[in-house]
């Protein structure tokens, strides 16, 4: 090719590719939601002339353009390759996949966080319990912990951690179960357990806090193509997680009442299993509280007559509530607790979920009778060493 | 705006090069101002006014300097165009520094006026000075308004340089022509200087922030943020300038170059020769030579460079680090011209080892929020404070770094060119480089939008000067 030629070709190249693109981001379909991503998508912003002279307008332009950008998934995907293939790089976005399983490097312990997390416990305790109450601690580590160990990646000392959480929190007995975790505990696209692996784990925190535990499980199958949300993080090519959960006697009477949403449901919510994130399929996700209440199948509206919805709900008692006033547990936790706790149920009546990163532990007392129930703190590494999220 | 973005790239040059490529020959300047304020109020909606304002001061001052030349008001119209532009420059820019100075000193409270810094002020006022200057020298003021405030805010050089002097352009500002071959050496220069910043620099900015932000430091890591950081700025900022330089090419116009492989000197005055030429070059014509230069003797001689250098740093940020910066290069310049002169000639790879110590040593200065955490990370270096020679985090960030730092290492010399150069020689091969060429543009452009697409914005780090 003469240098010419080459030099036209590189002209009406440049140019056709950013006429092409243009006209694409401009009058190219608009997505609203990214699945991979889990998060809504910037839209166009309103344009006023208070929002062009302070600079919003024009940031919020920015945003738009860039989530909007067409083509953008498998852009993002060669941006994945390249930083981990060609660039070397061992981690991207903080992600990493080693022996088709993808973790997050959880690094360095930040013990000011779990400080404050540790403080946050010690309200609960000096606002609501008594010595009538058993308080237990565990904490779940991340895939991390297990995976760096074999592919060299930087990771939390775990050993550290939970010396550290039983010394702060010596108010609580502290329950170990990282003995029982191994890697495949995990899905491969998610940081999740997989709550067909953990039954050993569910034993361990019944019999250590003196409740039975029902060992009698079927597992079925929600999907062979669950694909977690390191999967979009990542945007590394991984094969899909199945997504298995288990039942039995005790979690089939079960009824679930959401405070926040004043409605009663089931323990497993086979809607939010077929949505954007499956593994809200165990108890719906991300909710404030909880309370799971045994043999309570076909007594919804004993339940939940006359309950307003949180917040400034009309203050009635969790412990109050329903027909269950045997054994009862609350635990506080994040979403690892959602698949733990339906195998909990064996040695429990009622177990009420409370997650302070959405409802303020000052607030519990109108929602949570904590009287002679067992407690029980729960929490994994990556909220604990990021426990700015809790209230 | 900046190049480095989805907004820029896909959006607001298509529309200004179409526009521009469409608008006939009389109105392509008007074309080029009105992008321009575009491009600058798109970031900095408020200060569009303050520097069109410096831009008829300049213009009004530029003629009246030119009438005035042979007389004395020519040479008072010149140091009130100087004393103009620069108060501008001093109220944004050194107020906050001189309150928080004088607060320290006189034990005192007052406010800071916590002003938002115009985004190119320093560059566009130097460039306005240089023309009054330039013009009171003898050259021919701009009689169109609209030319000179094309040049002035032109957007490929408007916020981050180079600091292009008006008689560089100043024919191609009236007359200019436009090719495919100047088009595709601007556009070959812009797709390679987005790929130094976006490829190079921002990931190695990336590893600086994992320093700063490590609680396990060690002697190795800090040797490693501090080639992280050499290399990051250069990456950053030559990036900028290749594309700056490409933009201007494209639009028809020569920026001089503004980088010469700066790592590859052999002294500290040759890395000033090779290193943001173009304010080494504003500063030796416009504030050196005119203080006297090297013609007084020794002892004036190192009097004006304290006195440069001590400006140099603080035209690159309003805070002590930078003073010490600049007078860390006025010091090592002394003892060149004093002593080391003959010495580094005849000692040449000393000579580049002394230049890459010094350097690394001047961009942790540099690089710090203050002078105690640059003279704490300069510690580190040396093992000072009982720091381990090794830490995990150092090893693992050197294996995950280890590509991109070889990468920016090779890059910084004149190697790939070189490469590039023997491989055109024969025939055949230069059929193969010319038919790969507009292939690896379009995959380091893919690769470039790769990034972007995936929201991982980076400032260019000379936006804040």
């Amino acid at each position: 090719m003469r240098t010419e030629r080459k030099d036209q070709v590189v002209c009406i190249g440049a140019a056709a590719i950013l006429a092409v693109f243009f006209l694409l981001s401009v009058f190219g379909p608009k997505a609203e939601y990214s699945y991979s991503e889990r998060r809504m998508l910037a839209k166009l912003p309103i344009f006023s002339s208070s929002a062009v002279l302070s600079g919003r307008w024009m940031r919020a332009f920015e945003d738009y353009t860039v989530d909007q950008f067409p083509f953008r998934e498998p852009l993002r995907r060669v941006k994945a390759w390249t930083a981990i293939h060609l660039f070397g790089r061992r981690e991207y976005n903080g992600l990493y996949v080693w022996d088709g399983s993808c973790a997050a490097v959880e690094y360095p312990l930040a013990e000011e966080k779990l400080d404050w997390a540790v403080e946050r416990f010690q309200l609960i305790r000096e606002r609501y319990l008594n010595d009538q109450n058993r308080v237990f601690l565990s904490v779940v580590p991340d895939k991390n912990c297990f995976l760096a160990a074999e592919s060299g990646h930087l990771a939390l000392d775990y050993p550290a951690l939970e010396q550290m959480m039983a010394k702060k929190a010596a108010f609580a007995q502290y329950i170990s179960i990282s003995d029982l975790l191994a890697k495949e505990d995990y899905y491969k696209t998610d940081p999740h357990w997989r709550q067909e692996c953990i039954t050993d784990v569910a034993e361990r925190l019944a019999s250590r806090m003196g409740a039975s535990f029902e060992d009698e499980y079927q597992v079925h199958v929600l999907t062979e193509n669950f694909y977690g949300a390191y999967y979009g993080q990542a945007a590394l090519p991984m094969e899909p997680d199945s997504l298995r959960y288990v039942t039995g006697p005790a979690i089939e009477e079960c009824r679930v009442y959401d405070w926040q949403e004043q409605k009663e449901g089931e323990v497993y919510d086979r809607k939010l299993g077929t949505g954007r994130d499956p593994y809200e399929f165990f108890l719906s996700g991300s909710r404030p509280l909880l309370t799971i209440t045994k043999g309570q199948a076909g007594q919804t509206e004993t339940a939940v007559t006359g309950e307003a919805a949180m917040p400034g709900a009309a203050e009635r008692s969790a412990g109050q509530k329903g027909a269950a006033q045997g054994k009862r547990l609350v635990l506080f936790r994040d979403s690892f607790g959602s698949s733990i706790a339906p195998l909990l149920l064996g040695g429990y009546d009622q177990i009420t979920l409370v997650d302070i990163r959405y409802i303020h532990p000052e607030v519990l007392g109108r929602f949570v009778d904590f009287t002679d129930c067992d407690v029980l703190f729960l929490y994994s590494t990556l909220v604990l060493n990021h426990s700015e999220t809790l209230k | 705006m900046i190049f480095s973005s989805i907004v820029f790239l896909f959006y607001f040059l298509p529309l200004a090069a179409a526009a521009y490529f469409l608008a006939p020959r009389t109105l392509k300047n008007a074309v080029l101002l009105v992008g321009s304020l575009v491009f600058y109020a798109w970031g900095e909606p408020k200060y569009v006014g303050l520097m069109l304002l410096t831009v008829v001061f300049g213009y009004g001052f530029g003629r009246l300097i030119e009438k005035n030349r042979d007389n004395k008001r020519g040479r008072s119209y010149c140091i009130a165009s100087v004393m103009v532009s620069l108060s501008f420059l001093l109220f944004f820019k050194y107020t906050d520094f001189l309150i928080e100075n004088i607060n320290v000193l006189c034990q005192r409270k007052l406010p800071l006026l916590e002003l938002a810094l115009p985004i190119g002020i320093s560059f566009y006022t130097f460039q306005i000075i240089s023309y009054t200057m330039d013009v009171y020298r003898g050259e021919a003021a701009q009689k169109r308004l609209l030319d000179l405030a094309a040049y002035i805010v032109m957007f490929p050089q408007l916020i981050a340089g180079p600091i292009v002097r008006y008689a560089q352009i100043q024919a191609e500002l009236s007359k200019r022509t436009h090719s495919f071959t100047l088009a595709a050496s601007g556009i070959r220069r812009f797709v390679f200087g987005l790929s130094k910043k976006l490829l190079l620099a921002d990931p190695l900015g990336e590893l600086c922030r994992l320093f700063l932000e490590s609680g396990e430091k060690s002697v190795l890591f800090c040797w490693l943020y501090a080639i992280a950081v050499s290399l990051q700025l250069y990456f950053d900022f030559s990036g900028y300038s290749d594309m700056a330089i490409g933009l201007g090419r494209v639009f028809g116009f020569h920026f001089a170059e503004n980088f010469r492989y700066p790592m590859m000197a052999d002294s500290i005055t040759d890395f000033w020769r090779r290193w943001h030429i173009s304010l080494g070059q504003w500063f030796r014509d416009y504030v050196y030579i005119p203080l006297g230069g090297s013609r007084r003797g020794k002892a004036r001689q190192i009097f004006n460079l304290l006195l440069v250098w001590s400006l140099t740093g603080l035209w690159h940020g309003a805070a002590w680090n930078f003073v010490v910066w600049g007078l860390f290069f006025a010091l090592l310049l002394t003892a060149e011209k004093l002593w080391l002169k003959e010495w580094l000639k005849r000692h040449r790879i000393l000579s580049h080892l002394y230049v890459l110590f010094f350097i690394l040593v001047s961009f942790v200065i540099f690089n710090g929020t203050s002078l105690s955490q640059a003279f704490a990370q300069l510690g580190g270096l040396f093992g000072v404070g009982g720091l381990p020679l090794v830490s995990r985090e150092a090893v693992y960030y050197l294996r995950s770094f280890g590509v991109i730092l070889l990468l920016a290492a090779f890059g910084a010399t004149p190697a790939p060119g070189a490469l590039i150069a023997v491989l055109t020689r024969g025939s055949k091969s230069q059929k193969l480089v010319h038919l790969a060429e507009p292939l690896v543009l379009l995959a380091l452009l893919l690769l470039g939008t790769a990034v972007l697409a995936d929201g991982s914005f980076q400032p260019f780090l000379y936006f804040r000067f």
